[in-house]
């Protein structure tokens, strides 16, 4: 069986449940000609397609706490939020829908407990306790898997900048390899396949 | 290559529908044979050059399977009383020159002896109807040996492995770490794992190079034709026959008859919308699992009331997804089963469960990443697989440890034919063209349930033996929802009351319509079910050449 068991591919099953619209054989040419057309907003100086540069801001350090920074980049210089563009952009109404409703309510939801009117304006303590507070619903799901998703996607996509999510999890994202491929099959050879 | 041209007025000898593990090796069997082939796909001809290393594109829009995104919605249910709801992948499969031949994984296990005759052997079950084949293994082995050698696949002989009339063409693809767990394991409880063969070519054979194990198999089309596909072992032999026309983005809709009863043209839409219909002699619908039953229940007329072939009424029933069970374990040292292809080492021990666990199945258990094929984002999207946190500095932390550190032993596993698990169509979904979408409706038989669970636990017991840190395991206790395998929908059988094609592929009903595609398996297999769709592709196109040559379609 080639497909996985229900809790993997619960796990992997998108929570964006796609809308009923016209055929597109391959998403790399719409993605690509999505991103040609006129942006009106800007993160970081690179342009926004479906986002709004105060919201994308919002979703930016929300993918932060997803992924935080340490010795290595977090979601935010990754540019998850750029690949949430992209992929927003491409027959996702509902689901951008769902992330714009969910913010507003983070941002109540920050009003309420810091008297702030962005959750960009919190520490990390503070936005980790308001994520909390929300982590079992639908929005905080959604947002998760764009910026996991975000993060390890082809560069292309506008995440994973700079191969960050390549390098986080010690990936070689090269052509192919030959064996020995790791410490198990390596030491099997040396021993003459025993 | 740019192959014939017909015009849709005058009569190829040979329509084909779906160019896929089957349909390819039909099509070119039976225009390098000499026939007129017209060969209808309703994906594009995508080509090496094409493929790249994209999992957003591949797993999240569908660009290969398809689904609601491209148009072509499809819906579940559990059972017969309820209302089926579309979701985004019900039954799986490729859509493009090549069909799922093209991103499969390769696990080219034969069936065995014992496949062929397991009711007769085993016994019937109660509420199923598992039957016998009406061809036996000595039927279908020759044709193997044509898979292995003509398709190409890498493997050894093991002694348990049924007999085979010539050796593997390559030898078996490296081990990786993965395996050497799974053959640790194996060893310390007197199992046996094995070499696993696959549709992948471990050396250069046929003009296509080796493996470059780039880890990306399962879901992706090969960038270096190292993969067994009918597209790049089938397809170009057919164009250069000179008697073939491939004509992609043409999506069939109806197989219309005659008066006589016989199949006379095939109605299908081109990529803009405009309706043609080419005549042909014969038709043969290779169209998978779920799309072959589809289209005879879509050709329904007044001479056809329940659908075209359907005398039996077995079209769309039956269907068999082949069950599995998944256990992950974390080492200590990097495994990196990210690289090269998903399988190397199979362990069959199981392949017959003892009848005296009291309940009927068998399969087998290979080695893997927990998460498909293991490429970042998969990876990353499954974490934190052991349980913990699932974002933040913690799950950050465990990213690459899960990435680079873990294998699963997945089983592969049987399953019963039930006539309410089937294909019908859906009374209010349409898709792009118009047509009724495919509404599957399926629940596991309770033994099928209890051989998932079964090798779930063999393969903890090998989990442990091997000396993982961490062990995570499941099997879908609830019942699957879906499936790349879509099975026994247009059985074969000798007798026309309770199967859909003769043991030659011949529809019982419509004299010149043959079916020939994984809706042919009368049994499910122990869960890889392609070799054995090739071998019935590549015997089935020898009878019909047979029959065309006779005079008697």
């Amino acid at each position: 069986m080639e497909r996985q068991t229900l809790s993997r591919r619960a796990l992997l099953r998108s929570t964006l449940t796609a809308l009923p619209r016209s055929a597109i054989v391959l998403s790399m040419p719409a993605i690509l000609a999505a991103c040609s057309r006129s942006a009106q907003n800007q993160l970081d100086g690179i342009d926004l397609q479906t986002l709004g540069g105060d919201e994308a801001e919002e979703f930016a350090a929300i993918t932060d706490r997803i992924i935080p920074p340490d010795e290595t980049p977090g979601a935010r210089e990754a540019g998850a939020v750029h690949f949430m563009d992209t992929v927003l952009a491409d027959q996702r109404e509902r689901e951008l829908q769902l992330l714009r409703d969910g913010l507003r309510d983070l941002q109540t939801r920050a009003g309420a407990a810091f008297q702030a009117d962005k959750f960009s304006l919190l520490n990390a303590g503070q936005q980790d306790q308001l994520l909390r507070e929300i982590e079992n619903s639908e929005f905080f799901a959604t947002i998760r898997y764009l910026t996991v998703a975000g993060m390890f996607a082809l560069p292309e996509y506008g995440g994973n900048r700079g191969g960050a999510g390549y390098q986080l999890i010690g990936y070689e994202p090269q052509g192919g390899w030959q064996p020995p491929f790791g410490f198990y099959d390596e030491d099997y050879m040396n021993r003459g396949g025993q | 290559m740019a192959g014939a041209s017909f015009p849709t007025r005058e009569e190829v000898d040979f329509v084909i529908v779906g160019s896929g593990a089957a349909g390819g090796i039909v099509a070119r069997e039976l225009a390098v044979a000499g026939h007129s082939v017209v060969l209808l796909e309703q994906g594009p001809y995508l080509q090496a050059a094409d493929f790249r290393h994209d999992e957003w594109g591949t797993f999240h829009n569908h660009d290969l399977t398809w689904n609601q995104r491209q148009g072509h919605p499809q819906t579940f249910r559990k059972s017969e009383d309820e209302t089926a709801v579309t979701l985004e992948s019900v039954c799986d499969y490729a859509h493009n020159v090549g069909g799922s031949s093209l991103h499969f994984s390769g696990n080219f296990w034969r069936l065995r002896p014992i496949d062929f005759m397991e009711a007769s052997v085993r016994g019937t079950i109660a509420g199923t109807n598992f039957a016998d084949w009406p061809i036996r293994y000595q039927d279908l082995e020759p044709y193997y040996s044509r898979v292995d050698w003509e398709v190409g696949v890498s493997g050894l002989q093991g002694p348990w492995d049924p007999p085979r009339s010539r050796d593997y063409p390559c030898p078996p693809m490296p081990v990786k770490g993965s395996d050497v767990l799974l053959e640790r394991g194996a060893r310390a409880l007197g199992h046996t794992a094995y070499p696993a063969p696959v549709a992948i070519l471990s050396q250069p054979h046929n003009g296509r190079p080796g493996c470059i194990h780039c880890g990306f198999c399962l879901g992706y089309g090969c960038e270096v034709n190292a993969k067994s596909s009918s597209m790049i072992t089938m397809i170009p032999a057919a164009l250069e026959s000179g008697n073939f026309e491939l004509r992609t983005l043409c999506t069939v809709s109806r197989v219309e008859t005659d008066d006589a009863g016989r199949a006379s043209e095939v109605v299908y839409f081109e990529q803009d919308g405009t309706e043609q219909s080419q005549r042909a002699r014969a038709v043969v619908i290779c169209a998978n699992g779920a799309e072959t039953p589809r289209l005879l229940l879509l050709s329904e007329s007044a001479r056809f009331p329940q659908g075209l072939a359907n005398g039996s009424g077995f079209v769309g029933r039956n269907l068999m997804f082949n069950g599995g069970s998944a256990v992950s374990g974390l080492f200590p040292e990097p495994v990196n089963a990210h690289k090269s292809i998903p399988a190397t080492r199979v362990v069959h021990d199981w392949y017959e469960i003892d009848p005296n666990e009291g309940f009927y199945g068998g399969g087998g258990i290979d080695g893997r990443h927990p998460v498909r094929s293991g490429t970042p984002m998969d990876a990353a999207l499954a974490g934190n697989m052991f349980g913990g946190p699932t974002w933040g500095s913690e799950f950050k932390a465990r990213l690459r440890e899960e990435f680079t550190h873990t294998a699963a032993f997945d089983g592969h596993t049987t399953s019963l034919p039930l006539f309410s698990n089937s294909i019908t169509l859906d009374p209010q979904v349409r898709d792009k063209w118009g047509r009724p979408a495919i509404r599957c409706t399926y629940m596991d038989h309770p033994d099928d349930l209890a051989t998932m669970r079964y090798f779930m636990d063999r393969s903890v017991e090998l989990m442990e033996a091997a000396g993982a840190l961490r062990i995570e395991a499941s099997y879908p206790e609830n019942g699957q929802d879906g499936s790349s395998h879509m099975l026994g929908t247009c059985r074969m059988g000798d007798d026309p009351a309770t199967s859909v094609i003769d043991r030659y592929h011949r529809s019982h009903d419509v004299p010149n319509l043959f079916m020939c595609d994984g809706s042919s398996l009368v049994t499910s297999s122990r869960g890889q079910p392609t070799m054995t769709i090739m071998a019935l592709a590549f015997r089935a196109a020898d009878y019909i050449n047979q029959f065309a040559q006779g005079n008697e379609i």
